[in-house]
């Protein structure tokens, strides 16, 4: 059967009629046809050149050998190698040397900021001036002391993480677990109030003192200016971690408190944890000592 | 062209159609003969245990992966930020993978163990509170809803069908499981390393120690992601490929 040919077009018809109406067989276009098979042509070239297709206990390995997880290690460690060179001084010298550097602040700041922002931020905020429940890291009130090597210390094992030789903190409940009344409970708090020089009821402050000295002193120090060995914090500043109103007072007595400082060691290198002690100096306080 | 003798031979076209549609079939199909090969042997790996399953369950009830990918790529931006690249064999058992394909926040395939529970609480109750300017919509009535263990031991099940290797023992306990991990006092520690390893994670996830919630379901779960590799046990050859 041949098939019939269009007078006009010249080219023949599918042979199917509807209605009296014919359709022309026409080719799709010479273009669409040639890019076709250029894609194809490109495919399998990657079959050969790059890993392609699976089989028994192996795959095609391709002719060039690329493996893209190779290729991310080799270019991770060249980026690692220029980091080492850029930031050489961090990798060499301990936090203490470099903490009488001030002129690295200037050369530095903008990248850690990055470092800081990706890891610290969402705890510590944006700004390091922390927010309830996560301390201020720019002023001058340390749970640990603003020395370098205990910052350093603290961002390597954390506080009640979950590495080894973490840093305990535990404030006891001592309300849930019944160490004391609630009625002595309540004059411990206005003790508290006193020792910050916020407003308490005095009698009530004065048979707080005892209480203080027998169940808080131990970590909170005699005079409640609290203690770097525990971490317990100073209870005379005006700095709160949780809050100093008697609200919160009750609150973190009565439950206890124990804050999770994420270890960082295994995440970050030795070198990036001493690039953010640094960067915790420079955001404005630096009393090592107090 | 000459298609007429085929469309005039009914079984022929049929036969032709097969042949040309099984080309693609077999392209797509057969690499998952070979998976026994292509998922590393990746030490430490294990299934969820049950409160991580239900959290696992909870990211997918809602929708948490239209925003955040589970898949460190093999780019150095990924790795750098993020750390060791995925292996196939860290979502092995999850069903369905959360990999992903858009990243509105950060990706959370190694999350686990960067921020506190108390972080994630916080942050999951209302995320403008602890991140300024955060998009991330707020969860406050995960720690409100009870986690309904009922039918966990049939969730096991269905894992099992679709190749997770639970135990008979697991899947009995499966509720109970659930239970004691979110509650530090049970004191039922020994039974869960026994049944998931040591690196199982018993916590008052969600601080609310008078129930176990939605919140301690899913906050053991962001907290055990990309956790369970051993890298430095990894053979380099097993993954390199
Ligand atoms: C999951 C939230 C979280 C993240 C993320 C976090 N921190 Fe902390 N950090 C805390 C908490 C909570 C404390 C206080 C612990 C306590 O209550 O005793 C703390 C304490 C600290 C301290 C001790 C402060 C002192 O007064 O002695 C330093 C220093 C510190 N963080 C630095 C960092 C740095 C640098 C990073 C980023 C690498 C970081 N933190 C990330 C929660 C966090
Ligand atoms: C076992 C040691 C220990 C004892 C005893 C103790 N504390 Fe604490 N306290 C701590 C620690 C550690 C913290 C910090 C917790 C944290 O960082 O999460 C703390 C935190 C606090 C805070 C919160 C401070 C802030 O900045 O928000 C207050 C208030 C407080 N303690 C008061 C007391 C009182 C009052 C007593 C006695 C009834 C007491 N503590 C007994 C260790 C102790
Ligand atoms: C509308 C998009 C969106 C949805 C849906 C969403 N998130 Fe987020 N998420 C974000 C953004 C943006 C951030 C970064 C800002 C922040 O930390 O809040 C983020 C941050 C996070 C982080 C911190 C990651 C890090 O490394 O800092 C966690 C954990 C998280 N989300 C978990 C979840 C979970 C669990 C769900 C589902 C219950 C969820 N998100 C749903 C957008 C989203």
């Amino acid at each position: 059967m041949t098939p019939e040919k269009d007078p006009i077009s010249g080219r023949e018809t599918t042979g199917h009629e509807w209605n009296g109406i014919k359709e022309l067989n026409t080719p799709i276009p010479k273009a669409f046809r040639l890019w076709l098979w250029i894609s194809i042509a490109v495919a399998a070239l990657y079959w050969v050149f790059y890993p392609s297709f699976p089989y028994g206990a192996d795959y095609l390995h391709g002719a060039l050998g690329y493996s893209s997880r190779e290729a991310v290690q080799v270019a991770v460690a060249e980026g690692a190698a220029t980091r080492a060179e850029a930031f050489d001084i961090f990798e060499t010298k301990d936090v203490n040397e470099l903490a009488e550097m001030p002129e690295l602040q200037a050369q530095f700041e903008g990248e850690i900021a990055v470092l800081y922002r990706d890891n610290c931020a969402a705890c510590h905020g944006r700004d390091a001036k922390g927010q309830k429940g996560f301390p201020d890291l720019t002023d001058a009130h340390w749970l640990w002391s603003g020395s370098p090597e205990e910052i350093e210390y603290t961002l390597q094992v954390g506080i009640n993480s979950a590495h080894e030789d973490t840093r305990i903190a535990e404030m006891p409940a001592i309300g849930r677990d019944e160490w004391l009344e609630q009625a002595e409970i309540s004059d411990v708090i206005d003790y508290v109030l006193s020792l910050s020089g916020q407003e308490h009821d005095a009698e009530a402050a004065a048979r707080g003192i005892d209480l203080f000295a027998e169940n808080c002193a131990s970590c909170h120090n005699g005079e409640g200016v609290g203690g770097y060995e525990n971490g317990a914090p100073d209870l005379t500043d005006s700095a709160w971690l949780y809050g100093g109103t008697r609200a919160d007072l009750r609150e973190t007595l009565q439950h206890g408190r124990a804050g999770v400082m994420p270890a960082w060691s295994d995440r970050l290198s030795a070198a990036e944890i001493r690039k953010l002690t640094l960067y915790l100096l420079w955001q404005g306080q630096g009393d090592g000592n107090s | 062209m000459d298609h007429a003798k085929l469309e005039r031979n009914g079984i022929a076209f049929a036969l032709a159609i097969l042949g040309v549609a099984s080309i693609g079939g077999i392209i797509e199909i057969a690499p998952l003969f070979t998976i026994e090969n292509t998922i590393e042997e990746a030490p430490g790996m294990r299934p969820y245990t049950p409160l991580e399953l239900a959290g696992h369950n909870i990211y997918v009830r809602e929708g948490c992966y239209a925003c955040h990918s589970q898949m460190v790529r093999t780019l150095r931006s990924d790795v750098d930020r993020y750390g060791h690249f995925s292996l196939a064999a860290e979502s092995m058992y999850d069903h369905p993978h959360q990999w992903g394909s858009k990243r509105t926040g950060p990706d959370l395939a190694r999350v686990g163990q960067k921020y506190s529970d108390d972080w994630h609480v916080a942050h999951l109750a209302a995320p403008r509170a602890v991140v300024q300017g955060s998009v991330m919509p707020g969860y406050p009535f995960l720690s409100e809803t009870r986690l309904d263990t009922r039918y966990f031991s049939e969730a096991l099940t269905a894992q099992v069908r679709v190749g997770v290797p639970y135990t008979e023992e697991q899947i009995a306990n499966a509720a109970k499981h659930a239970a004691w991990q979110a509650d530090p006092e049970a004191e039922y520690e020994d039974d869960l390393i026994d049944a998931y390893g040591d690196k199982v994670q018993i916590r008052d996830f969600d601080g609310n120690p008078n129930m176990v919630s939605e919140m301690d379901a899913l906050v053991a779960y962001l907290q055990v992601l990309g956790t369970l590799v051993d890298f430095d046990a990894l053979n380099p050859e097993e993954i390199a490929r």
